[in-house]
């Protein structure tokens, strides 16, 4: 079986890392500031931020069964960037301020979008072979 | 007493040319990490001075915008903001050395130009938060 931590997983775990301490950061200080504003979009977003947390972890390998948990939640962002894009993108004004998942992840450089495939590629090109 | 918009602009000010050498310094060394990638070259003692210098830049723009951000006005999150995203720009290239240098492979290597670029969009992010 191959490691997903190396080679190319070690830039993509350091992506994914960079997405989980931006979304959880962001979204811990609109849900403490102002989430009478906004509060399915900052609670959308810091779901989304804890899935990126799980998928680091579980693509670092860190934790007792770290592919489960890298497989769930690259699973569950895949699920979920396609579904708030959908529906942001059929009704902008769904909510008051945007997720990190809204048009898809347009305001992130589409990386949310990008994400989630590269990380079940990657899953997938490591995945263990008997 | 002179208000902020009647100084002249300082080089040690949050708003100055040291945010604008850390953007241009972080996207030049993501640049130099990608050479280093494509000639499969392993981080060396050069790449750590460079980052070193970025990472001193960041220093001195935290201290820099803990002496001065009792003069502006950031409403709501702002300080929490400002402050979150200087930290991060401290701790990031640390961490992606650490991450980074306990490989010895391309993809090891190529961390550090996520890190460059990520410090690049901190420093904007700074920017953009400071009240002009």
């Amino acid at each position: 079986m191959s490691s997903t931590r190396t080679g190319a997983g070690r830039v993509l775990v350091a992506v994914y890392g960079v997405f989980a301490l931006a979304a959880t950061a962001r979204s811990l200080v609109q849900l403490l500031t102002k989430a009478d504003e906004a509060p399915l979009a900052y609670g959308l977003s810091a779901l989304a931020g804890v899935v990126y947390v799980a998928a680091t972890l579980g693509l670092a390998e860190v934790g007792p069964q770290p592919r489960r948990l890298a497989w769930a939640a690259v699973g569950f962002e895949l699920v979920g960037v396609l579904t708030i894009g959908t529906l942001t993108v059929l009704d902008p004004e769904l909510f008051p301020d945007e997720t990190v998942w809204s048009s898809y992840g347009a305001g992130y450089g589409w990386l949310p979008l990008v994400l989630p495939f590269a990380g079940i590629a990657w899953l997938w090109h490591t995945r263990p072979r008997d | 007493m002179t208000s902020r918009a009647e100084r002249p602009e300082r080089i040690g000010a949050v708003d100055g040319p040291l945010p604008l050498a850390l953007i241009a310094g972080s996207l030049a060394f993501a640049v130099v990490v990608l050479a280093y990638v494509a000639l499969a070259r392993t981080p060396d003692w050069g790449l750590l001075g460079f980052a070193g210098l970025i990472e001193a830049g960041a220093l001195v723009l935290l201290v820099i915008a803990a002496v001065q951000v009792g003069d502006v006005d950031l409403h709501g999150g702002g300080t929490v903001t400002l402050f979150g995203y200087l930290i991060a720009g401290l701790v990031l290239l640390p961490i992606g050395f650490v991450w980074s240098l306990a490989e010895r492979s391309r993809g090891a290597t190529a961390v550090l130009a996520v890190v460059g670029l990520t410090e690049a969009f901190v420093f904007v992010r700074v920017l953009q938060v400071w009240p002009s």
